[in-house]
């Protein structure tokens, strides 16, 4: 099955600029230039955060390491990444919409590292609909 | 006139512990997040919830003994003791978990930062004067109705603007009206021409972009105005060959169906002719056209966008995708 | 295609011309096997991109970016004309300094160097709350760290709820939750505001 919705990109790793204090993520090993990514029902405390329950969303549990395939559905490229880190928050915009044409995505679902992110779309796009499987 | 300000400092502690358990002691998501928080780090993260509560359930006690007669010296004992406690903790949260939570008093996420410590400091202060208080605050608020209610509503006022989990009450609403009335950004609707941003908005939404989306490897190049048009230049690559990907975006109107698109080889300076799709051989441009770790690294491509194969093809044998919120998402 | 404005002319001339097109399919419609990259694909999830990179510029020496990743690992990055450089807004190669934090990606070559297709200079994109809003600045609270985000006037813009981004900024509301794409000032807390997307009510 697949889940739709909408992807946007952060940074971690204890990197150059407002990055410098986060760390290495949920997992301990979120790095911007790796391809990786953050999901919002990583384990119990990460949901008690994002709560994408309160957007409608019902999202799996995945643990550290799982992989999923994200593809941008604006231009139908897809990336590989693996859990790194929990979020996005999605109840923070819940019921945010992002376009492209006639093909829209609802309520952030996934969160791509700097790396993964430039392969399906440019960073200076914030936000994408997107398509995430397994 | 010392004996009287003492009196009445264990309405404002008790006021505070008693709010403070109904945060700690609310429905399971309604309280404040554990995890992550320097509580999970001093006792665990499977004992930092329980610990919480427990803490909760401590400050109700001793908050609600604060508040009720009789006065008792050892209930401002016990309120000192927490307060030296909390400010303790506030201590090794700052050093250990700098960027966590208090969830001292509210569920909205705010980091230790100075004003923790001074509603720390002002509570313990009070706590300390009120352990010589011999009669309670309801006999000395009769005595002295106007300067007793003052006095109280000036510490209440204290502790609130220190608590950076009550913004909501009353910072954030004076910020608003403050907006209300000055208009900092109005000018912003003024400015002549669209910003860049909107152009590429357009871009992206149009039919031109999607049908060379996967042939492009950067960011915008550059870009310039041309009468009614903007022009934004992408690099490229098609046919094994470095091209330049031109887009002509409606300046002043808002009209992703009207966007142009040209592919121009770098070399040459000549357009480049659209392939007859008859004569598309798969392997060839597998191989020549795509290159890893580029802006459009095609790893999966299922046609043009709006292909019904790519919005409600089964994957992993699982069924239908999903198609809005609510539905179960296997993710 | 040599003299800038010569190249601005036939670039015009060819989209606005009989070349540009609005087509959905005409320049085909390409389905390359899903099965051929799927290997690649799966097998550098989680690990580190071999054609990105990050960290902070140490040099500029000629198109040669020389860069010192968060992990310090040390990076050679090539620019050329084709390489797209993005600070704020498209820009060009003298606009980027030593100190400058960036991501790039590119297409690594035989000698380690990377020949860069993207570069983005300074690049952030923040979930923050808006605390203040002053005349062209924003006060954000990102992760409990204060922000101060400037408003560029012509350059920054909005969107809300996901509609197409617009220059009127006068939307926006204390208290709300917003993520802004901008450009970091380096060694400070300060960012120029690319873009802010935030609901409209």
């Amino acid at each position: 099955m697949a889940a739709y919705g909408e992807v946007s990109w952060f940074c971690c790793g204890s990197a150059w600029g407002p990055c410098g204090s986060t760390g290495h993520g949920a997992c301990g090993t979120c790095n911007s230039g790796s391809r990786q990514h953050a999901w919002p029902n990583a384990s119990d405390a990460c949901f008690s955060i994002t709560r994408p329950d309160r957007c409608g969303e019902s999202i799996t549990r995945r643990t550290c390491g799982f992989l999923h395939y994200t593809t941008n559905r604006c231009n139908g490229v897809r990336v590989a990444t693996r859990i790194a880190d929990c979020g996005p928050q999605t109840d923070l915009f819940c019921g945010e919409r992002v376009c492209c044409g006639s093909v829209c995505g609802t309520n952030r679902i996934i969160d791509l590292t700097p790396s993964a992110y430039s392969v399906i779309a440019s960073l200076s796009t914030g936000l994408r609909p997107a398509m995430v499987t397994v | 006139m010392v004996l009287w300000v003492a009196a009445l400092q264990p309405l404002l502690i008790g006021a505070v512990l008693l709010y403070s358990s109904a945060v700690k002691l609310a429905p399971r998501r309604s309280r404040p997040p554990t995890s992550g928080t320097a509580l999970a780090r001093l006792v665990g993260e499977r004992r930092a919830a329980w610990a919480l509560r427990l803490l909760g359930v401590v400050e109700l006690t001793l908050g609600a003994a604060l508040v009720l007669p009789p006065v008792l010296p050892v209930e401002a004992v016990a309120a000192t003791a927490l307060m030296l406690g909390f400010l303790g903790y506030l201590g090794y949260a700052r050093a250990v978990v700098p960027d966590s939570s208090c969830g001292c008093m509210s569920t909205r996420r705010s980091p230790v930062t100075w004003r923790s410590f001074a509603r720390g400091g002002l509570l313990l202060g009070a706590a300390v004067l009120a352990v010589p208080a011999a009669t309670s605050w309801l006999d000395a608020v009769g005595t002295r109705p106007a300067a007793g209610t003052g006095l109280l509503l000036v510490e209440a006022a204290a502790v609130i603007a220190f608590s950076a989990e009550l913004d909501t009450w009353w910072l954030l609403p004076l910020r608003r009206l403050r907006v209300r009335l000055s208009h900092p950004l109005a000018r912003t609707s003024r400015l002549t021409g669209p910003p860049l941003d909107s152009s590429v908005d357009q871009v992206q939404h149009s039919a031109a972009y999607r049908s060379v989306a996967y042939l492009l490897r950067s960011d915008v190049v550059e870009h310039w105005d041309e009468d009614d048009w903007r022009i934004l230049v992408y690099s490229a690559r098609y046919g094994g060959r470095a091209t330049t990907a031109v887009f002509a975006v409606p300046r002043l109107r808002y009209e992703p169906q009207a966007v142009r698109v040209a592919l121009v080889d770098d070399q040459t300076g000549a357009p480049v002719d659209p392939p007859d799709p008859s004569k598309l051989d798969h392997n060839t441009l597998s191989n020549s056209t795509f290159h890893e770790g580029t802006l459009a690294d095609l790893t999966l491509r299922s046609g043009p966008l709006g292909d019904a194969s790519l919005n409600d093809a089964p994957l992993s044998g699982a069924g239908a995708g999903r198609t809005g919120p609510g539905a179960v998402n296997v993710g | 295609m040599t003299h800038p404005i010569d190249r601005r002319r036939l670039l015009t001339a060819a989209v606005l011309g009989g070349a540009g097109v609005v087509g959905a399919t005409a320049f085909g419609s390409l389905a390359p096997e899903a099965a051929f990259a799927a290997d690649d694909l799966t097998a550098q999830a989680g690990l580190a991109d071999p054609n990105f990179a990050e960290g902070r510029i140490t040099g500029i020496t000629g198109g040669v970016l020389a860069v010192t990743g968060s992990d310090n690992v040390l990076h050679r990055i090539r620019v050329t004309d084709a390489t797209s450089i993005w600070k704020l807004r498209p820009t060009t190669l003298d606009r980027v300094a030593v100190g400058d934090g960036l991501y790039a990606r590119g297409a690594r070559l035989g000698d380690g160097t990377l020949a860069a297709d993207a570069v983005w200079v300074n690049i952030v994109n923040l979930h923050a709350h808006i605390r203040a809003i002053g005349r062209n600045v924003l006060s954000l609270d990102h992760r409990g760290q204060p922000i101060v985000a400037h408003v560029v006037p012509g350059v920054t813009a909005a969107s809300y709820n996901g509609t197409p981004a617009v220059a009127d900024l006068s939307l926006l509301r204390v208290g709300r939750h917003v993520q802004v794409l901008g450009a970091w000032h380096p060694d400070s807390n300060e960012i120029d505001i690319a873009t802010v997307y935030a609901a409209a009510n």
